[in-house]
């Protein structure tokens, strides 16, 4: 059998241990990126599990007519919470997590363009989380309503004017956003220099591991997402406390301003989640397919081509609204054309696992999941994207569904195949694979159990929002079906959290290169010292691993 | 023994030791401190000191962390040596006969067949359906009114009269859906007539428009009924055949061109780059001496 002999740094060094003190002063000092990364990840799996908390309360208030399992006033504030933390403190950071942890090795970097930003950023986005978090304790709004906020994740006015949300609960979500908005500005100026100018020898941008292309173009895309939103606080913040009238709309505002603020934001936001996840799916499918991946230049272009065109599309969540007709036509156009470059992408996975081995271990598993789930995710969006469906059915729970399923059936299928591909390189020790299929499966049973059958509430009828409804509406089994599901998805996190705490400690040794893979952060050790690599790797290929596996047919000599 | 090539150190670097940013609280301390200042705004004020204190002596200590130079430590850089064995001995190679791969397209249609083939093919359908609105509603907008319609928001089920009448929005909407529509169907005619299997006027000319009217007739009355009953279901089949038939004459018609899918982007573009094309010549040789397997174990 060939064997390759590598001299690689040794993880030993890194692995020194001190007191808990030194251990935990050393994690609040640092500027590795690989620690930075790993608190992102963790932070987020933590506010992870909250989230899953608050939904699971939801769904248990929903799961038959006429139930005061919650109140109505603490039923506003779980959907506002769950969905404000989903996005800002799960998925972003989560994603910046593995951006952090990922780029510098996989560009054959020692660390991130700005070392201290990358640390600023992380703990100004963590400390906004918390803050937010302080309502449940400081926040006051209506006398007997407080704490909390509960205006929904995209806070429409005039509902957040003082007079309609006094008290401090809409502040809390202001000022939370706003500085996690700082945070998420700092990580993508680094990740866009780290990106451009820190690669190796010999990486050109076509020699660019794919991850490392999404990260860029995802940070261009969150730059210019992230500032209208900013704005936006900025200009509510002076309505409520400096006398401004910018979404009053008793004194001359707009609300329907506002709304184009945040969809601004929001939409292409959907894809800053989802273009990682696109990347982790590059990464992953063409190494249990071995196979290398399908058409690299296209999927660059469709990269760049999504991030661009999502930024065309905000209106679609406001066909309702009243636009005119031409606006219409527009938002939908520009919204079904978002499926070419996204088409392009799943040809090309399809492409590469066609003819290959497929292993299918838990990373794969997961990758597999998420190729059809974010197939039928797509169906539906380009369903609701024209504006007539679209007018049947906004605000219903078919939008809850179809979004819940790029969000979960995508994005979070792929973090856990994300968690399961790279856990070894970041702990040096293996996930169980018997867990991790005990998990994936219950996952897609949980998941298609609830948003499969979530979408015919939606076509019933059924609004978004509502705390509880009547019998005699025809909802309830399906209510308490999709309820159960939400229950058996829980089951699988929680049987993942165990996974994840038990393989740190009694996990097998995963060694440099468990998967057999073919991108630098393979090459050193796992987990990697805090210099990454003892020397600066030189590539010659998009896959510098294989090469040095297969001196005999090195993709080098075609590149 | 082989080994993952590697730049030479920095000049000036110590052997044995790499340099990293030295940890600092600083980037801790700032965020803490903006995050307070945030937080002033919904608690006390006395808060918001505390977090400009904060904030300031960061900033203070941060620039001295990095002024006049980087604040730096000493990592020693300890090495083993790992043995890398590939799960799969192997590397499994495409056995093709020369035959085989000559199947793969070496030559292409370029795309600008497609637009021409979809500008002749958009006129040329526009007869038969021209034809059918003078014969049976004796004008020449019932058509461009039935196709731009749908894109005039305030126009809603308007009379046989009204569509025999010239309406500006609805005869520019028209023309928009009517230019868009056949270019991007004759780009796509470019790109697929040459890898569809025998008689692609057949397939792109005949069997394809018969498909998609029956589609579309199957699909419309739930999307706009209105439409569906207006629409006259032969001719509108003629139409999509004649563009069909057209379209694909043209761009067969327009000759193909060499795929130049596997050389470098800047001889694709035509830029010059001598260094460049030099290696590709070396390389070339490479690829003609062996054949490439497809990377699969």
């Amino acid at each position: 059998m060939s064997e390759t002999t590598i001299p690689i740094p040794s993880g030993a060094v890194a692995s020194e241990r001190g007191t808990y003190l030194e251990t935990i002063h050393s994690w609040i000092v640092t500027v590795d990126h690989k620690k930075l990364g790993i608190m992102y990840i963790v932070y987020a799996l933590l506010f992870l599990v909250i989230a899953g908390v608050e939904a699971l309360l939801m769904r248990i208030q929903l799961s038959a007519p006429n139930l005061h399992f919650l109140s109505p006033q603490t039923f506003n504030r779980m959907f506002t919470m769950h969905g404000t933390t989903m996005v800002f403190l799960v998925g972003m950071m989560i994603l910046f997590g593995f951006g952090n942890y990922l780029i510098p090795l996989m560009i054959g970097a020692r660390d991130m363009a700005f070392p201290r930003l990358n640390a600023f950023s992380f703990w100004l986005s963590a400390f906004a989380g918390m803050l937010l978090y302080f309502s449940f304790i400081g926040g006051s709004g209506l006398p007997g309503t407080g704490t909390a906020p509960d205006v929904g994740w995209f806070a429409y006015a005039p509902l957040t004017e003082r007079a309609f949300s006094p008290g401090h609960t809409i502040d809390y979500w202001t000022v939370a956003i706003l500085a996690n908005g700082i945070g998420s500005i700092g990580t993508s100026i680094n990740i866009l220099a780290t990106v451009f100018c820190m690669r190796c020898k010999g990486m050109t941008l076509m020699r660019l591991p794919l991850l490392a292309w999404i990260y860029a173009t995802m940070s261009f895309l969150t730059l210019v997402a992230i500032s209208p939103l900013t704005a936006a606080q900025a200009m509510l913040m002076m309505d409520r406390y400096l006398g401004a009238h910018f979404f009053d709309t008793q004194a001359g505002g707009s609300a329907i301003l506002w709304a184009h603020f945040f969809w601004i934001f929001g939409h292409p936001e959907v894809y800053v989640l989802v273009l990682p996840a696109f990347g982790f799916a590059n990464e992953i499918i063409p190494v249990f397919s071995r196979k290398a991946i399908f058409g690299y230049p296209a999927m660059v272009a469709a990269s760049v081509g999504i991030a661009f065109i999502s930024l065309s599309v905000w209106a679609h969540h406001m066909f309702t609204i009243g636009m005119t007709s031409y606006g219409n036509a527009f938002f939908t156009l520009s919204t079904m054309l978002v499926s070419v470059p996204t088409g392009i992408k799943i040809f090309n996975w399809l492409a590469t696992l066609w003819g290959g081995r497929i292993r299918f271990q838990t990373p794969m598993l997961f990758a597999i999941g998420f190729l059809f789930q974010f197939l039928i995710a797509g169906l539906t969006g380009i369903m609701l994207s024209i504006s007539a469906w679209d007018w049947q059915l906004h605000n219903t729970y078919f939008v809850v569904a179809h979004f819940h399923y790029v969000l979960v059936g995508a994005i979070i299928f792929m973090i856990f195949s994300a968690l399961y591909y790279w856990y070894p390189k970041m702990t040096g020790r293996m996930l169980d694979e018997r867990m991790g299929k005990w998990h994936f499966w219950l996952m897609v049973i949980g998941f298609h159990m609830t948003f499969d059958l979530m979408h015919i509430p939606g076509l019933l009828g059924m609004p978004r929002w509502i705390y509880t409804y009547g019998a005699d509406r025809g909802w309830g089994t399906l209510n308490m079906l999709v309820s159960i599901g939400g229950g058996i998805q829980g089951i699988a996190i929680l049987l993942f959290v165990i996974n994840m705490v038990w393989s740190y400690f009694k996990g097998p040794h995963a060694g440099p290169d468990p998967w057999d893979a073919w991108t630098l952060e393979w090459s050193t050790a796992s987990p990697p010292p805090v210099y990454n690599f003892a020397r600066e790797p030189v590539v010659e290929s998009r896959r510098p691993l294989w090469d040095l596996k297969h001196p005999e047919d090195p993709d080098s000599a075609f590149d | 023994m082989t080994e993952i090539p590697h730049s030479d150190p920095g000049a000036g670097a110590t052997p044995g030791v790499v340099h990293l940013p030295a940890p600092t609280a600083f980037p801790f301390l700032m965020a803490l401190g903006l995050v307070l200042v945030f937080a002033s705004l919904v608690m006390s004020p006395w808060i918001g000191v505390l977090g400009g204190v904060l904030a300031v002596v960061s900033i203070a200590g941060w620039f001295r962390n990095v002024l006049p130079r980087e604040a730096h430590e000493d990592v020693p850089v300890a090495i083993e040596i790992m043995h890398y064995v590939p799960m799969h001995e192997k590397v499994s190679r495409i056995e093709v006969s020369e035959r085989h791969r000559a199947q793969l397209p070496l030559e292409t249609l370029p795309i600008s067949s497609g637009i021409y083939g979809g500008i002749a093919g958009g006129i040329a359908m526009v007869i038969p359906a021209e034809i059918y609105g003078i014969l049976r509603f004796h004008s020449v907008w019932y058509i461009v009114n039935l196709l731009g319609g749908a894109g005039v928001g305030d126009w809603i089920n308007p009379t046989v009269a009204e569509m025999s009448q010239f309406r500006l929005s609805a005869f520019v909407t028209a023309n928009i859906i009517q230019g868009a529509t056949t270019l991007l169907v004759g780009v796509l005619y470019g790109a697929l007539l040459p890898v569809w299997p025998k008689r692609p006027i057949l397939l792109g000319g005949i069997i394809a428009p018969v498909l998609w009217t029956g589609l579309l007739h199957s699909v419309l009355g739930l999307v706009n009924p209105f439409l569906q009953n207006r629409i006259d279901w032969p001719s509108f089949a003629l139409s999509q055949v004649v563009f069909g038939l057209v379209a694909g004459y043209v761009v067969t018609r327009l000759g193909k061109l060499k795929r130049l899918a596997q050389l470098p982007l800047a001889v694709r573009l035509g830029v010059e780059t001598p260094g460049l094309m030099h290696e590709h010549g070396e390389h070339q040789s490479g690829h003609e001496s062996g054949q490439k397997g497809d990377g699969k174990e």
